[in-house]
């Protein structure tokens, strides 16, 4: 679960420009760094991470991305 | 089997819950109320009260005066919101663009859904709508309240919110129209703690399960559709508040073809009641009707003279599939070519009823038009058994997520996966095996592409041996 976690946080901090991501593009970035790494696993991770504070949902409503707290919109614009 | 929930099931009284006296909750006149002015010039909106039906703009600006009257001290946001609510919808108007932005980080913790973030781009002009989020409360199957519960979220979105709500949106949510971020927690501790009701689904997840009336109220359910979308929406919790799906996803659940819940036209996938014996003829009962002693539909037309019921004209002709007939007097079904329309057994319910051996279809792929033409599901498993606790249906559910979580692109949904990977392809994963009424259209693409399961014998291809030979 750490290492998974510690994936996502570094494929959200690699993004140059943008600070939303889908989670399939989550996912995909994870299983090239973590090969075997399972999707349930990686929501699971995902949402621990959202519990801890350390990622954000954002969502237009029809569709929802994640974030890393602090980084482009955090707050309300 | 008796329905059990999963949880005990709280009795609210609203005595306990209210918020608002009978005097707060009736605070005006009618000379008041005609004498009332929004603190905007809202001659466009104004306009669309003048047409023969109840307008929303009389609405809100009766509740905008409810709120003046309220005062600032009883509401902990902005007493002005549905009058800068009206205001911006006029400038709008006036504009012919919308001055909404739309999401945003808005939530409440630990759910990823529920909340729709809303946000005034014209803030100073209309301070009372800054924030105008959206909270959809999950309904109950079937929308089956008490007014306890009713008036309390009532007082309770009046006090923390806007006090605008409907009933309901289109995935069946109790949709709450607009308040401030500060008060999206406070709001859903109330509705979960107090009220005893969760937050819907929104963004890329699953959005809350919806039915028909079901055996609540209705003969013709084959199933019962409020426990399985009870079950379903309990099972699927996860799914439906931490969203990781390309897109959104809908379940409906349909007790009979008739499709209260038009879920053929709606959602993802699709649970229609039907049944795999034959229908059952009541032949005293069908000369009933050819002799004018039931009226037929059930007396729903009977505010005109139609003329004597005539069953090849009302009934037989209007077979889609053509499968009736009338013989020596007896009316005579070929089962195996009825397509569940309904028709017959709607217009003759006395004397035609479904057959015994109930269960659903699951159909899939229904969408709104977004990125090509609105689709409606393609019927892929025709019968299974629908009794708890569903696991042959649950099979079925996982193994779709699972693949189109794979397979799907972003902001794509299942409808459209299916489409652009083929229907033959979403049946291996299934594994169900294709039928000819899957088939649209002739076959435009004269190459086949055989799998070697498909080819008696088989056959080899070693690509590393083809490579040799043959330059990328």
């Amino acid at each position: 679960m750490e290492e998974l976690k510690k994936a996502i946080v570094e494929f959200c901090e690699s993004g140059k420009t943008k600070t939303k991501f889908y989670f399939k593009d989550i996912e995909k970035a994870v299983k090239d760094k973590v090969p075997g790494a399972k999707t349930l696993q990686i929501k699971k991770a995902c949402s621990a991470l959202i519990n801890e504070g350390v990622l954000i949902y954002y969502s237009t409503g029809s569709t929802t991305m994640y974030g890393l707290k602090g980084k482009g919109i955090t707050e309300d614009h | 089997m008796a329905f059990e929930p999963k949880r005990p099931q709280k009795k609210l009284d609203y005595q306990e819950l209210r918020l608002f006296t009978d005097e707060e909750l009736k605070n005006y006149t009618e000379e008041e109320e005609k004498n009332f002015k929004i603190k905007h010039d809202i001659p466009e909106l104004e306009q669309l009260e003048s047409g023969p039906w109840p307008s929303f703009v009389a609405d809100a600006k009766r509740y905008a005066l409810r709120r003046r009257k309220l005062g600032q001290d009883n509401l902990l946001i902005n007493q002005d919101v549905v009058e800068d609510l009206l205001g911006q919808v006029e400038l709008s108007y006036v504009h012919g663009e919308t001055h909404w932005k739309h999401g945003g980080i808005v939530g409440v913790i630990g759910y990823g859904g529920g909340v729709i973030g809303r946000y005034s781009d014209v803030p100073e002009q209309f301070p009372g709508v800054a924030h105008f989020h959206t909270i959809r409360v999950a309904q109950v199957p079937s929308k089956f309240y008490d007014t306890d519960f009713l008036r309390g979220l009532c007082d309770l979105w009046e006090y923390r919110g806007s006090g605008l709500l409907n009933m309901h949106g289109s995935t069946g949510d109790i949709i709450l129209l607009g308040t401030f971020t500060d008060q999206l927690e406070p709001i859903f501790q109330e509705l979960a703690q107090v009220l005893d009701v969760d937050l819907g689904g929104s963004g890329s997840n699953l959005r809350t399960p919806e039915c028909c009336v079901g055996k609540a109220r209705c003969q013709y359910a084959l199933y019962d559709t409020q426990e399985m979308c009870y079950e379903m929406t309990m099972h699927y919790q996860d799914e439906l508040h931490r969203p990781a799906f390309p897109y959104k996803f809908k379940f409906k659940f349909d007790g009979c073809p008739n499709g209260c819940v038009a879920s053929i036209a709606r959602a993802d996938l699709s649970f229609i009641g039907t049944w795999r014996d034959d229908i059952r003829i009541d032949q005293d009962a069908v000369q009933g009707y050819i002799n004018g002693e039931f009226p037929p539909g059930g007396g729903s037309h009977k505010g005109r003279d139609w003329g004597k019921f005539d069953i090849y004209e009302e009934v037989i002709n209007r077979c889609p599939t053509g499968c009736m007939s009338l013989e020596g007097g007896k009316l005579v079904i070929d089962n195996a070519n009825c397509t569940r329309c309904m028709h017959c057994i709607n217009t003759m319910p006395r004397a035609l009823k479904p057959g015994k051996d109930t269960g659903v279809s699951l159909l899939f792929g229904a969408k709104a038009p977004i990125l090509e033409g609105a689709q409606m599901s393609v019927l892929v498993i025709p019968f299974m058994k629908a009794e708890p606790p569903y696991d042959n249906i649950k099979e079925i559910i996982d193994k779709t997520f699972e693949w189109w979580m794979e397979e799907g692109k972003n902001r794509e949904r299942l409808g459209e996966t299916i489409q652009r990977v083929g229907l033959q392809r979403f049946c291996d994963v299934l594994g169900v095996p294709p039928a000819p009424q899957m088939v649209k259209e002739p076959r435009s693409n004269p190459y086949i592409f055989w799998k070697e399961e498909d080819v008696p014998g088989g056959f080899k291809r070693d690509i590393n041996d083809y490579r040799s030979r043959h330059a990328r």
